[in-house]
């Protein structure tokens, strides 16, 4: 445990360092401290125990922070926990290297700033503790709106203030239904008692018109952050106007924290509201796939394109989470990592063009293979492993998620029934249609075609004497890491997939017989759909 | 389709076999030596060498597999997607392995695919050569990439290995056709070549689920075996979908109407690239997949019949197309169409050995055919107009390209004794001889559709190789990049190929008229016919027409005509029948392309001419032209409608969704602030009648309550 508090702890002791040192170093410094942390969580990964079992580790010994309230400093991961940590600690580095020139103005506070981000993503992923959660949740919006606002683009206050407000909001709904539960747990021993496993063993007990509730409240708060259509709004906006490392962040882990609460939350926490509510945030899923896949078509700022393809591809995350079953779960928690490796070097690579250019805009530029075939190179890899190309890494989460959703029918042989089935998984697989579409225009847009460029670029001289240059060496250290890491995975998924296994599967420990009450409620036939009545004949008939 | 033969035999698991890894492994290491010389800016041969070896020696392992085989194995290589929750049982996990399953379909296939690749890869060294230190190393990266994800797709053991194989061909395919990438129409093609070909992953992705959710597995060896334990008897609504999902796949990736637009625009890569992909091999993975699943086709009744009905439409559809084209490579692309309807043809009625003996004939004498209009491009710097040369055969150097062209045509408009001849044969003769009267139909189609072809192709021949000598030079670049850093490409004088070019001409010209050995030799020794034995040894052994413990010779020559009438051609025995028709048919297209585009070329505008002056008909040559419009019916039906949804979105999503709503919630705040801002105005007497206002409301509701009794 003192680990762990350690690899949280050691980007703030840089912060600390940063605010003493010179300005010059204080990029040195930052990137020491992320490094430190990196390091320390790959120890923790190294020697982790609970890599097949999905149990928490450290398991025990809580460490009591305000003891009367039961509020705990516990810290420990299971598999998905370590591995959305990983994901940050792995992409903080890179994120610090790539702002080394985009940033030249409050360079000091930018890092300090960066790095309390970092750490506090890195508390909400580790947290044993609901509060403890919370805290690391709500503080990340901190130092996101002030990246956003004080380094972002020409709207950048309007974004700051929209999306701190919004998420905010939405994780009110949260808290009180922590609270809530804390405050049942209280009635039934005696004892206040934040422990995430211990209000998870209350909540289920709980009658499932009340947990309706919880899940409800825990919802809303989850699915700002996911963003959830049509709780969207605050993220193309956000993700336009953040400079190019808080737009890798935001995708890659701060979104997360959405799909996690809901991995960790809401689907254990309140089963019987789950199972009652499957189907709408299923349904809700499915709008946001095609809904931001279309609206994707028709972007011309490459930036806003990518940050509504997060929806869209979200989307498909939370339908294989909502398929209730372990392909589905399984596919969900995978891609949830994968998602923030092929969409924050996306985010990383338009960040490089518009530090040369001044200008997202794919109507003004366009075929930038021929001045820059290196940044063409990654480019290109990385819409690839967005667009769910198999043998990388985005296409085994996909593939599953969309598995999952087509499994997930009431008389499922896998042991997990569930009320989506084929046609929640063919609206969902057009979406993968869609994601080829509008990336592929993308790329043929500003990669492929003839050369096009602005004619006057912001603080460059002369364009015709001085070309635009390719890639230097230390962009191409910040992209490397994350292209090897997309084919590892890719070629390699098992050892991932072992270890999310255990958790998906205790994560849906109560929903087979939950949704087999549900469905005994409902007449089948109004349950799954079109396909129903036929499949009702061929279980009988068994 | 009731003929439903004796089990499939079980693999056996063989890891001692995992050299055969080394089939797939080796284009993938070559790959990744390519991108090393493209990203160390290599100016020699060298990626062209390293992929020449590492194809032929897959080509040679595979040989060696070959000779060694057995019966079907399973190669465990290493674990891929695998997992399992519960008890880990038969429909509680999830396991796609990256392993090999080899039986003689596996080897049929991986046999023409290496050994043609190699080969192509010879003569793209040659054409390429003018980009060598620019976009040599990507070219050829491209084509290893190709044969990896293609060796994949053919030896893969289980579904998800062979859509990654799916995915990575088109992969593939988007980098090649868009090689040229500073031409818009090369990044367009490009870009729909990919995404038609997702509409069709999708239903094999589906497919794949479907197939999951029924049997609990995805590997072809557990499949087949729950096929055998009378899977199919259950007839049930998402069992009987299978086929179909399938087949979508199918449609896709081998350019089966309504999903073939795609493939005449490919042409804009460049031609070893056409020849490989986009003729020999990745078209045919469709009929690989339905041959590899045929079992399963069996499921729903129509299902085989809906094949056969895409694919006889497709020819014809395609050979009509092909007809009013100038462009050489497209007249070629759209008989490659043509020609892989036939083999869908060929798998609907039921005959798998047809289809894929027709693919394997198809695949050398189209990849020749491409490769001399490919020498044509490279010598007229891009000049592909079939109006504009003429007489290729009395310019010096061109004799060689002539006459190897001169044999592609042969084979492609199936003259008798050719091996296109018989494949077709077999294909037809199974789907006259049939018991149903649709099948019946569908062949008299196909055999007006093999007069259609001969006439096509020897219109190309008659235009080009014949003639009086008259040639314009293209343009520039034309079709290919590479020809505008050419030193000759603006020359007045084309310049003739060189060995590379002209040896891989001969050996597939040599190739060509090998594949039709199996058929000589069963025609003059009543040998059991080559490919016919591997096909009955495999997972498609229903179609094969042999039995299938793989056969004696005694069995008749072709299809299933064993049955209880005795089918007929025109009152004569159906074999007979059949050839003297089909030979009637291609020679008489032949003789018509004799006469209008080299006897009397004028005759041919003059015809045009006067179809067009008529009312009725006057519109079908420009239809004909236009690919019947196909294109611009899908935009119209699909493209358009949905561009204008999204564009209503997105200005909702901005003006609405987050303008109106989100921001209005927002506003609240301000707007109810401002409602009672004239309250505290900080005149005195304003605060007392805002007070006197509040108790009269609180006194109000008290009285309320009170009167209604307080509940």
């Amino acid at each position: 445990m003192q680990l762990i508090w350690l690899s949280i702890l050691t980007p703030l002791l840089a912060v600390v360092a940063i605010v003493f040192a010179p300005e010059r170093n204080a990029r040195w410094i930052a990137l020491a401290g992320t490094l430190a942390s990196l390091g320390l969580l790959t120890f923790i990964a190294w020697q982790f125990p609970e890599w097949t079992t999905g149990r928490y580790s450290p398991s025990t010994d809580a460490m009591a922070w305000i003891a009367g309230a039961g509020l705990g400093l516990t810290v420990g991961f299971d598999t998905v926990g370590l591995l959305m940590a990983l994901l940050t600690a792995f992409l903080m580095p890179l994120c610090i290297i790539g702002s080394f020139s985009s940033v030249t103005i409050r360079v000091k506070e930018y890092y300090g700033w960066f790095l309390v981000l970092g750490a506090s993503i890195i508390l909400a992923f580790a947290a044993r503790d609901a509060i403890l959660f919370y805290i690391g949740y709500e503080f990340t919006l901190v130092p996101m709106t002030i990246v956003i606002a004080v380094y972002g683009g020409t709207e950048r206050r309007i974004a700051a203030i929209k999306m701190f407000l919004y998420t905010f909001l939405g994780s009110m709904f949260m808290l009180a239904a922590i609270l809530y539960v804390g405050w049942e747990h209280r009635l039934s021993t005696g004892a206040w008692n934040f422990d995430i496993d211990a209000l998870t063993a209350t909540s289920v007990r709980l009658p499932s018109s009340t947990q309706y509730w919880i899940f409800a409240a825990l919802m809303i708060g989850f699915a700002v952050k996911v963003p959830l259509f049509p709780l969207h709004t605050w993220l193309p906006l956000a993700h336009d106007q953040a400079p190019t490392a808080g737009s890798v962040i935001l995708a890659a882990s701060m979104l997360k924290l959405g799909t996690y609460g809901n991995y960790r939350f809401a689907l254990p926490m309140a089963p019987a509201g789950g199972v009652e509510l499957m189907s709408v945030v299923a349904i809700l899923s499915i709008i946001a796939i095609i809904y931001a896949s279309l609206i994707c078509w028709v972007q011309t700022d490459a930036k806003k394109l990518i940050a509504y393809s997060s929806v869209a591809h979200l989307g498909l995350c939370m339908l294989g989470l909502f398929a209730l079953n372990p392909v589905g779960a399984e596919g969900a928690i995978f891609y949830m990592v994968n998602h923030g490796l092929s969409t924050g070097a996306l985010f990383l690579c338009i960040g490089m063009f518009y530090e040369r250019y001044h200008t997202k805009d794919t109507e003004v530029l366009g075929g930038l293979a021929k001045r820059m075939p290196v940044w063409a190179c990654f480019m290109v890899f990385f819409t690839l492993a967005s667009v769910g190309l198999p043998g990388l890494n985005g296409f085994v989460g996909e593939f599953l998620c969309v598995g999952g959703t087509f499994l997930a029918e009431h008389d499922s042989q896998s042991g997990y029934p569930g009320v989506l089935g084929p046609w929640y998984a063919i609206v969902a697989a057009l979406g993968l249609i869609f994601a080829a579409m509008y990336l592929l225009i993308l790329l043929g847009k500003i990669v492929w075609g003839p050369l096009r460029e602005p004619q006057r670029i912001e603080g460059h001289h002369d364009l015709a004497a001085v070309p635009i240059a390719d890639l230097n060496l230390r962009e191409v250290i910040t992209l490397a890491p994350i292209a090897i890491a997309c084919l590892w995975i890719g070629f390699q998924p098992k050892p991932m997939l072992d270890a999310i296994a255990p958790c998906a599967e205790r994560m849906l420990v109560n929903y087979p017989a939950q949704v087999e009450r549900f469905m005994r409620l409902e007449p089948p036939a109004v349950a799954a759909g079109a396909t129903a009545g036929d499949k009702l004949g061929a279980e009988e008939s068994r | 389709m009731t003929t439903l033969l004796a089990s499939i035999p079980r693999a056996m698991n063989a890891p001692e076999l995992s050299w055969l890894g080394v089939v797939i492994l080796l284009p993938l290491a070559a790959s990744v030596v390519c991108a090393l010389c493209g990203a160390l800016k290599c100016r020699t041969k060298l990626p062209a060498f390293v992929t020449i070896v590492a194809l032929g020696a897959s080509f040679a392992l595979v040989l060696k597999a070959y000779f060694e085989y057995t019966g079907p194995v399973e190669v465990p290589i290493f674990e891929w997607i695998n997992f399992h929750w519960g008890s880990g049982g038969k429909f509680q996990s999830f396991v796609a392995d990256c392993a090999l399953y080899i039986d003689s379909l596996t080897l049929f296939w991986m046999l023409f695919v290496t050994g043609l690749g190699t080969v192509i890869t010879i003569y793209a060294s040659e054409y390429m050569e003018a980009d060598t230190g620019a976009g040599y190393s990507r070219f050829f990266f491209g084509i290893s990439i190709f044969l990896f994800s293609m060796s994949a797709l053919v030896m893969g053991d289980n579904l998800v290995m062979l859509y990654l194989g799916w995915e990575g061909v088109g992969l593939a395919s988007y980098l090649l056709v868009g090689y040229d990438y500073h031409r818009p129409s090369a990044v367009a093609a490009a870009k729909k070549a990919f995404i038609v070909n997702r509409i069709g992953d999708l239903g094999l992705a589906l497919g794949i689920f479907m197939l999951w959710t029924n049997y609990g597995t995805v590997r072809y060896d557990e499949l087949f075996a729950a096929m055998n334990a009378g899977g199919r008897s259950e007839i049930d609504w998402d069992i009987s979908v299978i086929p179909f999902l399938l087949m979508l796949g199918a449609f896709g990736k081998s350019a089966q109407f309504p999903l073939f637009v795609w493939l005449p625009d490919a042409m804009e890569g460049p031609t070893p690239v056409s020849a490989l992909i986009h003729a020999a091999t990745m078209v045919t993975a469709g009929v690989y997949l339905i041959a590899r699943m045929f079992p399963f086709f069996e499921l729903h009744q129509d299902a085989l019949a809906t094949v056969a009905w895409i694919g006889t439409g497709t020819a014809l559809l395609a050979a009509t197309i092909g007809m009013m084209q100038y462009d050489i490579k497209r007249v070629f692309a759209y008989s490659t169409i043509s020609q892989l309807g036939y083999m869908f043809m060929g798998l609907g009625v039921g005959t798998t050995f047809g289809a894929c003996y027709h693919t394997f004939t198809h695949a050398f004498f189209k990849a020749l055919l491409f490769l001399t209009a490919g020498a044509v491009m490279h010598g007229f710097a891009g000049q592909l107009d079939l109006r504009k040369i003429s007489g290729l055969r009395h310019i010096p150097g061109w004799r060689l390209v002539s006459w190897t062209m001169f044999v592609g045509c042969l084979w492609l408009a199936a003259v008798p004794f050719t091996a296109a001849f018989y494949s077709k044969d077999a294909i037809l003769l199974t789907a006259l001889s049939s018991d149903r009267w649709d099948f019946v139909l569908l062949g008299w189609v196909g055999l007006f559709t093999a007069a259609l072809t001969a006439y096509y192709t020897f219109r190309v021949w008659f235009r080009v190789c014949a003639g009086p000598v008259k040639y314009e030079m293209g343009s520039d670049g034309g079709h290919d990049s590479h020809a505008a850093g050419d030193p000759h490409a603006h020359a007045a004088h084309p310049h003739a190929p060189r060995w590379c070019i002209k040896g891989v001409l001969l050996f597939l010209t040599i190739g060509a008229i090998a594949s039709g050995i199996p058929s000589y030799r069963q025609v003059l020794t009543h040998a059991p016919n080559w490919v016919q034995e591997m096909i009955a040894l495999s997972s498609a052994a229903d179609g094969a027409g042999l039995p299938h413990d793989g056969g004696s010779a005694s069995v008749p020559m072709l299809g299933e005509t064993g049955g209880p009438h005795h089918a007929t051609v025109l009152g004569m025995d159906a074999h007979t029948g059949l050839a003297i028709v089909g030979s009637c048919a291609s020679i008489g297209g032949i003789l018509v392309a004799f006469y209008f585009h080299l006897r009397s070329r004028r005759s041919a505008d003059s015809l045009a001419a006067w179809l067009r002056s008529r009312r009725l008909v006057g519109w079908i040559p420009d239809a004909m032209e236009h690919k019947w419009y196909v294109d611009e019916i899908y935009h119209g039906m699909f493209r358009m409608p949905m561009w204008i949804g999204a564009q209503i979105l997105s200005l909702g999503d901005k003006h609405f969704l987050d303008g109106a709503i989100v921001d209005g919630i927002g506003r609240l705040p301000i707007v109810v602030g401002k409602l009672f801002r004239p309250l505290y105005s900080g005149v005195l007497q304003g605060y007392a009648v805002t007070m006197a206002g509040g108790v009269g409301l609180i006194l109000a509701w008290v009285m309320w309550v009170w009167m209604r009794g307080f509940n």
